[in-house]
């Protein structure tokens, strides 16, 4: 198996991996990864919900749903969000870090989306500070938003932004796939063509996050998050959110 | 009616603004007086009032008024309020606030909500109407301490309903930041930025919804209260709402095809949780 690098000196273009230098990026496959020790095959992001409303029944359905959410909220946020915590951790700037951190955690707007992305952000710290310890990965007590822990140990390893940032949001296009084919509005090929499909709209979502204030956050997913209201009184549920 | 000219930019008004922006401040503040509240500071500049019916209760009921009569762009809007120790303040406005079609300039619209130990604010505002092309920013910043209380209702929706409006371009800036003993534990921006109609289609967005409203209750009971919230929607019907808790947090949210249905479902629920009559102002 070819061993895979990126350039070091990452400008941010999507055709940084074709370029020479050598810094690791095989963390991420583990950090992003279902197995990794978070618990991602737990939460729905209120899926659960839009599917037994009906707004997302089947493969064309399902593309809409992901492609708004990434686009109009969650998506974008969470890439702003990763590269603050990154250049935070990146400039040593603790308090920087905390305020990122404490904004993620203030943006969770009902229960169990606080809870998906803070037990999954202190789970992935938690692991990664004991398989992959650096001391640049700043101490963050109590809780952490998972988009701010992947961020900072991206930054502590030297893995460049960009493709840090892809990753990530590919990773929860391929959590929120998977938790489809669970509720069965697409089998596994279409859930094969539906990441596919979102592959180029998460690599722009990613870089425009990338060149983003923290006041750019925001979104228009008012009936989503709705949907995780109602998910914690949903009668039979596989997830948490 | 107060209007001013907006003497910015270092250019001659007449050049770049053909027309004159309303601007309006009002910096209100209560104090708790062997528990009944009294108002303490009330500071107004151009188009903003402030006015204190007399009310029955224990608290002060305040009714902000603009007297441009609605919102247009490059408007500029600034609304203080604070709760000293032991005030209950209640926030409303007479009416619907209008927010008109704009030539390009974002009208900005800032409140600023202070609530000190064993304070109570309750900002309940009536919903505010965005017309085609209207291009509005508002900020919503509270500061409270870790025993005091705050609701904040609003509700919005995208086009008049008498005409049948559709929003097909505009700007909606909504930006809360709740910070309790000093931390941030709330923050939310919703933001509608240009084909607002065809963003409101999306299920995600709104499913064809154009009336939305979020309600934060931010006290030391938040959390004791979900079950009584859920107990309260649960009658409601021709709205989509619902309730959620944590951290000390209590959130509602409603979705409604027609202000009319949002209405229908906020009142009653905002009667049965705060367990006291609205504003009058909110009933004529």
């Amino acid at each position: 198996m070819p061993i895979i690098t990126v350039t070091a000196m990452d400008d941010g273009s999507p055709t940084a991996l074709a370029r020479g230098g050598e810094a690791a990026i095989l963390p991420l496959f583990a950090w992003l990864s279902p197995s990794y020790p978070v618990g991602c095959y737990a939460y729905s992001h209120s899926l659960e919900w839009a599917t037994e409303a009906g707004d997302v029944t089947d493969e064309a359905s399902l593309v809409a749903w992901l492609t708004d959410l990434l686009a109009l909220g969650l998506g974008r946020n969470d890439a702003i969000l990763l590269s603050h915590a990154y250049g935070a951790v990146e400039q040593g700037d603790e308090e920087a870090l905390a305020a990122v951190n404490e904004l993620a955690l203030a943006l969770a707007p009902s229960a169990e989306l606080y809870l998906e992305t803070s037990q999954q952000g202190r789970s992935f710290l938690d692991a990664t500070l004991a398989a992959w310890p650096s001391p640049r990965l700043l101490r963050l007590e109590g809780d952490v938003a998972f988009p701010v822990a992947v961020g900072m140990a991206a930054a502590a390893h030297g893995i460049p932004l960009a493709i840090t940032a892809q990753a990530y949001l590919f990773g929860l296009v391929q959590t929120l796939v998977s938790a489809a084919i669970r509720l069965a509005p697409i089998g596994q090929t279409a859930g094969i063509r539906v990441s596919a499909a979102l592959a180029s709209r998460v690599q722009e979502i990613a870089h425009q996050g990338m060149a983003l204030a923290l006041d750019d956050i925001g979104g228009s997913t008012f009936r989503a998050d709705l949907g995780s209201f109602h998910h914690e009184n949903q009668y039979s549920r596989l997830f948490r959110s | 009616m107060s209007v001013s000219a907006w003497p910015f930019d270092g250019v001659p008004p007449s050049e770049t603004h053909r027309r004159q922006r309303a601007v309006g401040r009002v910096a209100f503040g209560a104090a708790g007086l062997d528990g009944r509240t009294r108002p303490m500071r009330i500071e107004e500049s151009g188009s903003m009032r402030i006015r204190l019916p007399k009310g029955g209760g224990k608290g002060l009921d305040a009714v902000l008024v603009n007297t441009a009569g609605g919102i247009a762009c490059g408007d500029r809007f600034s609304v203080q309020v604070e709760a000293h120790s032991g005030a209950a303040v209640t926030v409303a406005t007479p009416a619907a606030e209008k927010v008109y079609r704009s030539d390009g300039p974002v009208a900005e619209l800032a409140v600023d909500l202070k609530v000190a130990a064993e304070a109570r604010i309750d900002w309940l505002p009536q919903e505010t109407i965005l017309f085609d092309k209207a291009r509005l920013r508002r900020s919503l910043s509270a500061e409270m301490t870790e025993n005091a209380s705050l609701t904040v209702f609003e509700a919005v929706v995208f086009g008049r309903e008498a005409r049948a409006e559709r929003i097909q371009e505009g700007l909606f800036e909504d930006r809360w930041r709740i910070r309790r003993g000093g931390r941030l534990v709330y923050a939310d921006t919703l933001r509608l930025d240009g084909p607002i109609d065809d963003l409101l289609r999306k299920p995600v967005v709104g499913r064809g919804a154009r009336a939305f409203a979020t309600l934060i209750h931010a006290a030391p009971d938040a959390e004791a209260r979900l079950d009584a919230a859920r107990e309260h929607l649960a009658s409601i019907g021709g709205c989509d709402a619902a309730a959620s808790a944590w951290n000390g947090l209590l959130a509602v949210r409603f979705c409604a095809m027609k202000i009319e249905s949002l209405r229908a479902a906020a009142v009653p629920f905002l009667l049965a949780f705060r367990g006291e009559p609205l504003p009058r102002v909110w009933l004529s």
